[in-house]
């Protein structure tokens, strides 16, 4: 309920009075609020890095809306981005890994930028333009970080990313069923691929999630972007660059079940 | 004279009472602070925390006193410590972000404030606790309390020991995982603890 029907709701709501607007990407922002207000709340205080991921979450789509209302989407653009989120992720997790020994601190301050940063950059620039694959990719990773989280100790980060994914999943529903593709551009995928890349890494620092299943859900939205039937339907292609992606994010998920102790 | 020797017993006497302050540290290997939470609503989990540090003082003369516990949270430990096929234990999941989050904030800390007496003992210890880096009041009652030579050592060490308990609210802390229905809000602690006299 916490991490599914309830934020799903609240997406569809959005997608649907927005879309018609260019912000249809906002619905993801609003699953994860539903989500994040009933397992803890939307106080930012203490500052902790979890409420330090809750501020990224709000302030990523107002960065997306603004960079679709203002720039045309290049590869600059792309990097630029992509810098940004590395930069966020250090500036959340930075003062609990600085207490990791150097050889733990390189490794998760390492995964963490580089897995955020490469989901961020291939999203906007090879996805952000369909709004289709973009959904597709939001819906496998936000459900790949999740049940990752779960599998990771964390049902909490796993609702959050749950919830990413309903969200991603009532962004991309309307366009299954009208048969057309909506804009996704820099809102989509700032407000859906940034916290997805967050929480992967906030899992793999506070609770248990191995660095290569990081780098695996990294790969998500790479199989988002796997060809398709050119000619064929709206619905036929979310339906297969979907499963591209759950098949990705599953072998991330694998990855994640703990071996024996 | 008379003057003389009123003004120097008004100097001397709070010094007196300085002396008799007593510090002691304590024993973490006989110092365990223990909890209690709801769970679903149809039993109580119990859990405790090892390794648990800190320092009291106590003056019995002026009934004062202070007292300071650090406990390592990644410590936390509810007798489910083998995953038997599951992803991951009950205590796993209590040191990550939805309760302890123990990388983050590997310590709890309760720091006293004020100490009542009953009588020539301390009674009830008013302080903060600080849990997630939120930090707000709470008040352990003192339920025993004996000091003296500590049998072990022939008497020649001197200690205090005694049951503490208390209560809080753990979403006053930010730990909301589980509320309203889960997992209780309010968490009972108690704690058995001992000092040596430095």
């Amino acid at each position: 309920m916490q991490g599914g029907v309830a934020p799903f709701v609240a997406a569809l709501v959005v997608a649907l009075a927005l879309a018609p607007f260019r912000l249809g990407g906002l619905s993801v922002l609003a699953a994860f609020l539903t989500c994040t207000y009933f397992v803890s709340g939307l106080q930012v205080t203490p500052l902790t890095a979890m409420r330090k991921l809750l501020i990224l979450a709000i302030a990523a789509p107002i960065v997306g809306v603004l960079a679709d209302f203002a720039f045309k989407p290049t590869r600059v653009g792309a990097v630029l981005l992509a810098s940004a989120a590395a930069a966020a992720a250090l500036w959340m997790l930075w003062p609990v890994i600085s207490t990791k020994s150097p050889k733990e601190a390189w490794l998760l301050s390492g995964t963490a930028v580089v897995s955020v940063a490469f989901m961020l950059g291939f999203a906007q620039s090879q996805l952000s333009s369909d709004g289709v694959r973009a959904g597709a990719a939001g819906l496998a990773m936000g459900l790949g970080v999740g049940i990752a989280a779960i599998f990771s100790a964390s049902a909490a980060i796993g609702l959050q990313g749950i919830a990413l994914g309903a969200g991603a999943g009532a962004y991309l529903l309307p366009q299954m069923i009208r048969g057309k593709k909506s804009f996704a551009g820099a809102t989509l995928t700032l407000t859906a691929v940034l916290p997805a890349g967050l929480l992967a890494a906030a899992a793999m620092v506070l609770a248990q999630l191995p660095w290569y299943s990081v780098l695996a859900l990294a790969a998500v939205p790479v199989a988002a972007r796997l060809p398709v039937p050119q000619r064929a339907s709206v619905w036929l292609q979310a339906l297969l660059c979907s499963l591209y992606g759950f098949v990705v994010a599953g072998v991330a998920c694998a990855l994640a079940w703990p071996t024996p102790q | 004279m008379k003057k003389l020797a009123v003004g120097v017993l008004s100097v001397a006497l709070p010094l007196g009472a300085m002396a008799q302050a007593e510090n002691y540290v304590i024993d973490p290997f006989h110092t365990v602070p223990y909890f209690e939470v709801d769970h679903l609503g149809f039993a109580t989990i119990r859990g405790r925390f090892a390794k648990t540090t800190g320092k009291f003082t106590i003056d019995r003369g002026a009934k004062t006193g202070s007292a300071e516990i650090v406990i390592p949270t990644a410590t936390v430990d509810t007798g489910d410590p083998d995953r038997e096929g599951r992803p991951r234990t009950r205590d796993e999941h209590l040191r990550t972000p939805d309760f302890f989050n123990a990388a983050e904030f590997p310590t709890m800390m309760f720091r006293s404030t004020a100490v009542k007496f009953a009588g020539d003992n301390p009674d009830v210890i008013e302080g903060n606790m600080t849990l997630l880096g939120a930090t707000k009041p709470v008040s352990l009652k003192i339920e025993r309390w004996r000091c003296g030579p500590d049998p072990r050592t022939q008497g020649k060490r001197y200690q205090c020991g005694g049951n503490a308990t208390g209560s809080f609210k753990r979403s006053d802390f930010g730990m909301k995982f589980g509320l309203p229905n889960a997992i209780g809000d309010d968490v009972k602690i108690w704690m058995s603890f001992y000092g040596f006299r430095q």
